[in-house]
């Protein structure tokens, strides 16, 4: 799994690129807990290049979506391949999370 | 590696005996077979097979990335709470199918598991009272057609599960 980050008006943007499965979360999981020690709390995951989501990625994203949002801050997910966006569905996260089609609605939606 | 398993010779008499004036149709399941370490460093290879198995099966795309969902699930289970993640010890995979089906089975002999004893997630409650955990088996048991676990008297643990083409 590849990270690559870019901050802009306080919302992180976080490019995610492999398989997001039970070996690679836990990198994932390590950076985005590092930003948040950091001060940061706001989150854009950019998952285009994320051909495959497993229960293990779910969970990471689940945790830090939920953690954030009890914080006044916010993690949303953009570019969804469409078997990811199919796995979050059957999982019932489609509708609990915030999902976008693209990485500049994701951070329009902060500003709402 | 990749082989055609045709029926033993006996099986082939024995269809003969019983129906000389009858074809009978050969029935040949393609079949791979794995001994791994308890590690999750292999999951993405394991994906790549059950795509081949998959498409060889006749799936749509979709289907292959829904079997590739399970198997991943699957061994993750194994490796983490049946292994316990101890890469010395060692689980069988065995991905079979032919023209209509596939079925993936998972033999060990760590620690004891039933899928059935797992609740199923609330999938319908808000971010804040969803819980991280039982998301695995819930995709497998979504996902498949069939699922079932067994133990056998030598304490050997099977996950089996079966998705057929629609």
């Amino acid at each position: 799994m590849n990270i690559t980050e870019t901050t802009q008006d306080n919302v992180s943007r976080v490019e995610l690129e492999g398989r997001f499965d039970a070996n690679t979360c836990g990198t994932v999981e390590q950076f985005i807990r590092e930003k948040i020690k950091e001060g940061m709390l706001q989150f854009v995951l950019n998952m285009e290049k994320v051909p495959f989501i497993a229960s293990a990625g779910l969970r990471v994203v689940l945790v830090f979506a939920r953690e954030l949002q009890m914080n006044k801050g916010n993690l949303c997910l953009a570019n969804l391949q469409p078997n990811v966006l199919r796995v979050f569905e059957i999982s019932g996260l489609k509708n609990a999370m915030r999902i976008f089609d693209d990485m500049e609605s994701a951070a329009r939606s902060f500003n709402d | 590696m990749i082989w055609k398993v045709p029926p033993e010779a006996s099986t082939i008499d024995i269809a003969n005996s019983c129906f000389p004036n009858l074809q009978f149709y050969e029935i040949i399941m393609q079949r791979l077979s794995f001994d791994f370490p308890a590690s999750t460093v292999n999951l993405a290879k394991i994906g790549e097979l059950a795509a081949h198995a998959g498409q060889k099966a006749g799936f749509s795309n979709v289907n292959i990335g829904d079997i590739q969902v399970a198997i991943d699930e699957a061994c993750t289970n194994t490796i983490i709470h049946g292994l316990e993640k101890d890469s010395t010890r060692m689980f069988q995979l065995i991905i079979q199918w032919d023209a209509g089906k596939i079925e993936i089975l998972i033999h060990e002999t760590g620690v004891s598991f039933d899928p059935e004893s797992i609740g199923l997630p609330d999938i319908e409650a808000p971010l804040e009272d969803r819980s991280a955990g039982g998301l695995g088996i819930y995709l497998v048991r979504k996902l498949m057609d069939e699922v079932k676990y067994s133990t056998d008297e030598d304490g050997v643990k099977t996950l089996y599960m079966l998705k057929r083409v629609k």
